[in-house]
């Protein structure tokens, strides 16, 4: 069992999380350190701002803490967070939102025009995300981001799944053509300021 | 086919982790946090604990029980003895060794407590 923090930084995630399951809080740190960049950036790809991204990430981690038990490692521990995190942001979403702003954002906002497309040479998926409506993009990134089904997204956003559908397949085109179709999409590691 | 290629695509992008500047510090915040919620669970804790034993010592006080517990100490010491002095007239026990109920009581209580602390420590290593 890795006890040290050399150790514990070649350690697999699988036994971290079953040390953390121990009590083991240095442990859970590593995992922390490892998985931090990964639901901080997912939050921040939904549209929260820097400081609730921050701050949810950090509820979610202490609830992942709480409840490891659970963590079966049928997937990987960073999914496992990402979709704790997801749901956080959701409630909070829902709680600033109207229930109905769904459905209304959608009809209202499309602010990529078809002239747009292929007229950057280079975006990445932080910029492509914010042509999105808050609600494609909450819908894109709770299926394409924290793994969840059209179905389990409808749930958690208490919405119809056919609206669910619909705003991600809006999403999906606005992202197919900032993106720029036909080009090597690679996932160069950026530098994000906290 | 060409949807499902940009799915995964887009899957891939998602996964790719921002690296931050600030991550050490990110995680700092969430060990604080953590040890924060450990530091009032054992305060509640021990808070709890003290207020019950309070009330449990003040009800015990109240009761009467001292007298009582005073009296059956008293006879099982007497108890105690008379046993201890049939053992050593049997010679189960030797002559000169220094039993008394006091004694027994008293080793009874330390063997308690280290049963506790065995137990304590056995918790903690699991």
């Amino acid at each position: 069992m890795p006890d040290t923090h050399a150790q514990q930084a070649s350690a697999h995630d699988l036994e971290l999380v079953a040390l953390a399951a121990a009590g083991g809080r240095a442990a859970f740190g590593e995992l922390v350190r490892r998985h931090g960049s990964g639901v901080r950036g997912l939050l921040r790809r939904m549209g929260a701002d820097p400081a609730l991204a921050d701050d949810l990430a950090q509820d979610a981690f202490l609830t992942a803490f709480e409840q490891i038990g659970e963590f079966r490692g049928e997937g990987a521990f960073q999914a496992w967070v990402k979709r704790i995190a997801a749901r956080l942001y959701v409630k909070r979403w829902r709680r600033q939102m109207r229930a109905d702003l769904l459905a209304a954002v959608a009809e209202a906002d499309d602010p990529v025009g078809p002239g747009e497309t292929g007229a950057v040479a280079r975006i990445d998926l932080d910029e492509a995300l914010r042509a999105l409506s808050p609600a494609e993009r909450m819908c894109v990134s709770l299926c394409y981001g924290a793994g969840l089904s059209h179905g389990e997204t409808a749930a958690a956003l208490n919405t119809p799944l056919g609206t669910v559908k619909s705003h991600v397949k809006r999403g999906l085109d606005k992202l197919r053509n900032r993106l720029a179709p036909g080009r090597e999409f690679g996932a160069p590691e950026q530098e994000a300021h906290g | 086919m060409a949807d499902r290629s940009f799915e995964m695509t887009l899957e891939r992008l998602f996964a790719g982790s921002p690296t931050f500047v600030d991550s050490e510090l990110f995680a700092a915040r969430v060990a604080d946090r953590m040890n924060r919620g450990w530091g009032f669970r054992q305060f509640l804790i021990s808070g709890l604990g003290m207020l019950g034993g309070l009330i449990g010592g003040a009800q015990v006080l109240g009761s009467g029980l001292a007298s009582r517990l005073d009296a059956v100490t008293t006879l099982s010491r007497h108890a105690i003895a008379s046993r201890l002095a049939d053992l050593t007239d049997a010679h189960v026990l030797p002559a000169g060794l220094l039993l008394n109920g006091d004694i027994v009581w008293m080793a009874g209580a330390l063997a308690v407590a280290a049963i506790v602390l065995a137990l304590t420590r056995a918790i903690r290593d699991i």
